[in-house]
């Protein structure tokens, strides 16, 4: 076990290597720069932009610039926010995305789980596909459809919420915009669960603990869940690390200060530091979370060995 | 997003655990494979499909899949036809290029002319919607026939030869899970020359299909690995049957379950990724309209004319609805323990 | 199975078409106002900015968003009049020209005060305009200054010729036929220059760098070694005459703005520039802090540690969320500032500011922002504001490339298309020539080409595109040689779709569009790797027809179309020598009614402002420039006096003072 953990750390570090130099070259070839708009600048201004930001160096010296900077992991000053570090911008934008992510998931898993549980429990009955018909429809309707359907009710005609904009972590602000990113969350761990529990409902030791009369209750919290929450547990790796990207549009539409609004803007504008300081922290993230997610599931699963 | 397939287990890189159901293999099929003549279990398949149509709901949503699709396909040229114009058509008389109700004409008198109401520039939504829908339809679909295509062959070679080579295809498949979507994409469609609107949709088939071959290819790999080891495998190489043959011949037609469980579920998530394009300007590109452009520029007028978004919204949750439950049917259908049941 | 789940599918579907329903009786408001109309509690003005700045630093960035918040937090010599946006006296009490516009004096007010108390002084503004001009600082407005002599040389790194010999620098005027160091003729420099100001002005000290501007023009090469060679490999006239002699760059004592005393600038230019005053209050000009600049380098604009100049100081700043300016109480006319706080949201996003301004937590939007979509909903509204904007929709001709590069097919392009149709489906006016109409009164605006789809046939049959008949026929027409490119901003797509609609009902011809991202957009619009149409706007600078016609004053940067003609300089060359106001504006129209004639550009629409505003925010105009100088701006409690509609404009603000 410790030398499979161990493998798996040292294999980040290239892993990061390489993606950020992936990143680099596709942001070089995109076409644009960060100063390229409709108001044109003269071409003697765009000269000194160019010298200022070190834009006029061939390329293999920007490059290794940027293999310097994945070392001490610091990317430099952002190019289109004058002075701010991308350090500075990523301390700031990750609280935001990671309350919000953090209080969806939360939100997915409680409800989730719930309902994946209990459809499981009552297979085939009301409650099993009108839950999984609910969790259906939490795939099927984009966030960019859902998220403006709960403003138009609950901010412009119930006036419960404000439509848009960060008063911070425990405030009115939060509720729409996780429930509108936790809605395919919600639908893709109810759907796991259920399938999940349905596996495990099946299985002998279950058949022996209810034999053992043992109420519903303790079997399914003390016995079955462990099983059944496998498949979610694999799931919430790699889709925790992506959920910075999946807010990309929540925080579009609630304007919400959060990495995945920095990281389209970023992109948008040609911005190659932050860009690349945003690959590489979600690169990280990724990597680390599949790790402990593979961990946790030797963890539970004594079956599994590495 | 990248897409997940909640029915598979977790990729653990060192151990091999089964994934997947297993197969019946029977007699006849090692036979006939060992003489040479590959032939997929046929009773398998047959078996599956009764399950299916069985299964109420799978066929009550494919019914619905078939409904829309077909409505897409000849919708729009039947409109044309009746009512004279392609579904881009800008009214020239100023009092009709506005956003109408449906059902609603000038001057709010009831008429059959917009089913779905008009937008902004006077255009009818039903028509646009089914033009959205070839559109959509078609961008799903051949979006997941190229990740079938790329993630299919390269899982099951990684699977079959294992050993180092399958170490570094899976860190390959490793780092591009990690590198960010939005960003390929949006070089991607900067980057390939498109000389028609033909040409971005093509842009957008790569751009789509280049990022979900990768669960595929877990997937497939996971098949290959748990079948690669059985005795009809064995029996192929003991006769001296080649690598490709093997892979292409044997292992892969077994795989297949999951494979097209997968690639059904794959078709929505694609659908869903180009909306999201669409929202953020990457996507189809007009003329050509989806039902992602059409539902994210609806989003736009959301609160003053709801019926624009409502429509082609509703439209494509209720399309991924129904390739969400058929896709749950052929599972179920191909799953040997519900058989149990 | 199947009963529960046709029962659960049967609820679902009775939902929806609720929903439906409910959402498809469409919310017909008769309503006066959009949204909730409560003033806030505090005397505080909400307003959105635009997306997040790049800068604080009112020299560095480019865009609208900064220079709306630049407002607020800096002053310069002159301040936009909020209704006309003509300048008025702000730092600068009064301000003069001399007889042939080559010099300008401001007398600055002796009151001024930067926010930690320092005097604003005239050094300040020699300061400011010297660093703006830095290389180092990567200013992307310094081009605005370049009229002020040799700050373009000094801001493009170049260098004088110094002879050690004579102890003299070489005079342009001597290598003026070469052409050599600028593409674009520089209009000749009088030999003498006048020193006569309307009330004499002997008083002032005749300083060394006062007798350099007076004396004739230095000649200018490019500083870098290799740019420099080849122009003179060139030129053998030049090079001889430069071999042996001593390069000496232009440093920022060589631009020609001064300070002879605290509180008289002096500012020297290249050329007669009449739109210059209508210049100083951009943000690029307003006062700067040099203490705090040099101490801190680019951190200057933290809130800790910045140093302003204008009637608010920051408080606050919270990226990407909203920036929060307090009144400064050591500005000069603090006690004619009626508001205590005004909160910039950074946000761009037009659905999510209508929410918030319907929710009551804004009081004010930025122009634009009513999607032309939403008028038949909102247009009535007593809160919306739309007004003449000096803004203009235009697509640009690629004139070197494909069919575009015939003058007739372009006129033809033109004339087919019913520009009042477009504009009345907008709500906005039509655009027939490059300036907008009825912004600058008093200028002779040339007419344009009228809708004429019969002589657009005409037209395109005289460049060939005839059947046997020598009738227009739209088969031989290449249409699929011409493209619309345009970058995704929620406008362009329908007007496209209605330009594209005319042409193919006006002219049977097909032409396909392409919306593209948009630093693609932008970098396919300069390289001119187009064909055919690119969609572009312009919004003005400075309240001056120049600022339009100066887009096409070079062949490249921001002349996107390949067209250039020499001709045209020179008429804008020589208006601007003119110091009569309407025969300046009488040449400027001829050079109008010229670029009109090459047709490299279809004017299409003139912008209106389109912007929300709540009734009881008073103090605040849409103004041409929708610029709003925030001292100005207040609450207004007594809801008997509140603005139901546009707040009237005609008369001119009791400005000075307040």
């Amino acid at each position: 076990m410790l030398r499979f953990i161990v493998r798996r750390i040292v294999i980040i570090i290239p892993m990061l290597f390489v993606v950020v130099s992936l990143t680099w070259a596709l942001v070089r070839l995109a076409p644009g720069n960060f100063y390229s708009g409709e108001k044109k600048i003269a071409p003697a201004v765009e000269a000194n932009l160019r010298e200022k930001y070190g834009l006029d160096k061939p390329w293999y010296v920007q490059y290794g610039k940027v293999l310097r900077n994945i070392g001490r992991f610091d990317f430099g000053t952002s190019l289109r926010y004058e002075g701010q570090s991308v350090n500075q911008i990523l301390l700031r934008a990750l609280p935001v995305s990671a309350a919000l992510g953090f209080t969806a998931y939360l939100l997915a898993l409680i409800v989730g789980i719930t309902m994946g549980t209990l459809a499981a429990l009552k297979q085939n009955s009301w409650l099993d596909s009108s839950s999984m018909v609910i969790a259906m429809l939490g795939i099927s309707i984009p966030n960019f459809v859902l998220g403006p359907l709960l403003v138009l009710l609950f901010s412009l005609t119930l006036f419960w919420f404000p439509p848009a904009l960060w008063n911070g972590f425990l405030s009115k602000s939060i509720v729409l915009p996780a429930i509108t990113l936790s809605a395919i969350y919600v639908a893709y761990i109810a759907r796991l669960t259920r399938s999940g529990m349905l596996e495990v409902l099946r299985s002998d030791y279950i058949r022996t603990a209810r034999a053992k009369g043992l109420s519903e209750w303790q079997v399914v919290t003390r016995h079955a869940l462990r099983g059944g929450l496998l498949p979610v547990i694999s799931f919430s790796g790699p889709a925790l690390a992506f959920l910075i990207t999946g807010t990309v549009v929540v925080e579009k539409i609630f304007a919400l200060p959060g990495l995945g609004n920095y990281f389209i803007n970023a992109c948008f504008n040609r911005d190659e530091p932050l860009i690349l300081g945003i690959v590489a922290f979600i690169a990280i993230s990724v990597l680390v979370f599949n790790l402990l997610v593979d961990i946790s599931y030797a963890v539970i699963d004594p079956r599994i060995k590495y | 997003m990248p897409e997940f397939d909640d029915q598979t287990k977790p990729r653990v890189s060192d151990t091999e655990l089964h994934v997947g159901p297993e197969y019946a293999v029977a007699e006849r099929d090692v036979s006939e494979i060992v003489s040479g003549e590959v032939e997929v279990g046929t009773s398998l398949w047959r078996d599956a499909w009764r399950r299916l149509v069985r299964n109420r709901l799978a066929a009550l949503g494919m019914m619905i899949v078939i409904v829309i699709a077909l409505a897409c396909l000849v919708g729009p040229t039947l409109i044309e036809k009746a009512s004279g114009h392609p579904y881009d058509f800008i009214p020239r008389d100023a009092s009709l290029t506005k956003a109408f109700p449906p059902f609603r004409t000038a001057g709010g008198q009831f008429s059959w002319q917009h089913p779905m109401g008009t937008d902004t520039a006077g255009r009818d939504i039903l028509a646009r919607v089914l033009s959205g829908g070839q559109i959509s339809l078609m961008v799903a679909l051949i979006a997941t026939i190229v990740s079938l295509l790329i993630g299919v062959t390269y899982g099951a070679t990684a699977g079959y030869i294992g050993g180092r080579l399958d170490d570094l295809m899976m860190r390959i498949v490793d780092v591009l899970y990690s590198l960010p979507y939005v960003i390929i994409v949006i070089v991607l469609l900067a980057l390939l020359p498109a000389k028609t609107p033909f040409g971005q949709i093509i842009e957008l088939f790569i751009a789509l299909g280049a990022v979900s071959w990768l669960t595929m290819a877990r997937i497939v790999r996971g098949q290959v690995m748990s079948l690669k080891n059985q005795d009809f495998v064995l029996a192929a190489r003991a006769t001296g049957v080649s690598t490709p043959r093997i892979i292409f011949r044997h292992l892969i037609p077994n795989a297949l379950g999951p494979v097209i469980v997968y690639a059904t579920l794959t078709i929505p998530t694609v659908m869903l990724s180009e909306a999201f394009l669409s929202f953020l300007g990457l996507g189809v590109r007009p003329p050509r309209v989806s039902w992602g452009s059409l539902a994210a520029e609806g989003a736009q007028s959301l609160a003053v004319y709801p019926w624009l978004m409502i429509f082609p919204g509703v439209t494509m949750a209720l399309m991924l609805f129904c390739l969400n439950f058929v896709g749950d049917g052929l599972r179920d259908a191909l799953d040997p323990q519900m058989k149990k049941q | 199975m199947s009963a529960a789940a046709a029962r659960s599918i049967f609820l679902v579907g009775v939902l929806s078409a609720c929903l439906l329903v409910v959402g498809c009786t469409a919310s017909a408001n008769n309503e006066t106002f959009f949204g909730k109309t409560d003033p806030p509690r505090e005397n505080v003005l909400r307003y959105v900015s635009g997306s997040e700045p790049e800068s604080l630093d009112p020299q560095i960035p480019i865009g609208q968003n900064e220079a709306r918040i630049s407002m607020a937090l800096f002053e310069g010599l002159a301040e936009y009049d909020p209704k006309s946006s003509q300048p008025i006296p702000a730092l600068a009490e009064s301000w003069e020209v001399n007889k042939d516009w080559s010099e300008v004096l401001f007398h600055l007010r002796r009151d001024g005060r930067f926010s930690n108390g320092d005097r604003i002084t005239a050094r300040d503004f020699v300061y400011t305009i010297q660093r703006g001009m830095t290389p180092s600082v990567g200013a992307r407005y310094a081009s605005l200054a370049y009229p002020i002599k040799y700050a373009q040389a000094f801001n493009e790194g170049a260098v004088f010729v110094f002879d050690p010999n004579t102890k003299n620098y070489l005079l342009e005027r001597d290598f003026a036929d070469d052409n050599s160091t600028n593409p674009v003729a520089l209009s000749s420099q009088p030999d003498v220059i006048s020193s006569e100001y309307a009330n004499g002005n002997a008083s002032l000290a005749n300083t060394a760098l006062h007798q350099t501007m007076h004396a004739p023009l230095r000649l200018v090469l490019p500083g870098k070694d290799k740019k420099r060679n080849d122009l003179l490999d060139k030129n053998p006239k030049l090079k001889a005459a430069v071999a042996g002699k001593q390069l000496v760059p232009v440093k920022a004592d060589d631009v020609g703005v001064e300070a002879p005393d605290d509180y008289t600038l002096r500012i020297s230019l290249m050329q007669p520039t009449p739109y210059f005053i209508s210049m100083m209050p951009h943000q690029f000009f307003r006062a700067l802090h040099q203490k705090t600049i040099e101490k801190f380098g680019s951190a200057w604009t933290d809130a800790d540690k910045i140093v302003t100049s204008g009637p608010f100081k920051l408080d606050s700043w919270r990226h990407y969320d909203r920036i929060v300016v307090v009144r400064d109480p050591q500005y000069w006319d603090t006690a004619h500032v009626h508001l205590d706080k005004i909160v910039f949201y950074l946000l761009a996003d037009n659905v999510t500011m209508l929410s918030l301004y319907k929710a009551g937590e804004l009081d004010v939007t930025y122009n634009h922002t009513v999607p032309a979509t939403w008028l038949e909903v909102i247009g009535h509204r007593k809160d919306f504001m739309d007004a003449p904007e000096a803004a203009i929709d235009f697509y640009n001709f690629n004139t070197t490339a494909g069919p575009t590069r015939d003058v007739r097919v372009r006129k033809a392009l033109n004339m087919s298309l019913d520009k009042k149709a477009l504009a009345d489906w907008r709500h906005v006016a039509p655009l027939t020539a490059m300036t907008p109409n009825g912004i600058f009164p008093g200028y002779p605006q040339p007419k344009g080409d009228p809708f004429d789809p019969e002589q657009a046939k005409k037209l395109l049959a005289e460049a060939g595109y005839k059947d046997a008949n020598g009738n227009f026929d739209p088969k031989k027409f290449e249409a699929s040689e011409i493209e619309m490119i345009m970058n995704p901003d929620a406008n362009n797509l329908p007007y496209a779709e209605f330009i594209q609609a005319q042409w193919k009902q006006n002219l049977g011809a097909t032409i396909s569009m392409r919306v593209m991202e948009n630093k693609t957009f932008t970098t396919a619009q300069t390289n001119l790797e187009y064909k055919g149409i690119s969609r572009t706007g312009w919004s003005a600078d400075y309240m001056d027809p120049f600022t339009f016609l100066s887009i096409f004053y070079t062949p490249k940067g921001t002349n996107a179309t390949g067209w250039w003609d020499p001709k045209y300089v020179a008429l804008l060359d020589q208006a601007n020598r003119t110091t009569d106001h309407l025969e300046r504006y009488k040449l400027l129209a001829q050079a109008e009614q010229l670029l009109l004639d090459a047709q490299p550009v279809i004017p299409l629409t003139v912008g209106t402002t389109r912007l929300m505003k709540k009734p009881y925010v008073k103090g605040v105009y849409p103004n041409a420039a929708t610029l709003i100088p925030w001292k100005y701006a207040y609450i207004e409690r007594d809801p008997s006096k509140w603005d139901y509609g546009m707040p009237d404009m005609s008369e001119p603000s009791a400005v000075a003072g307040g």
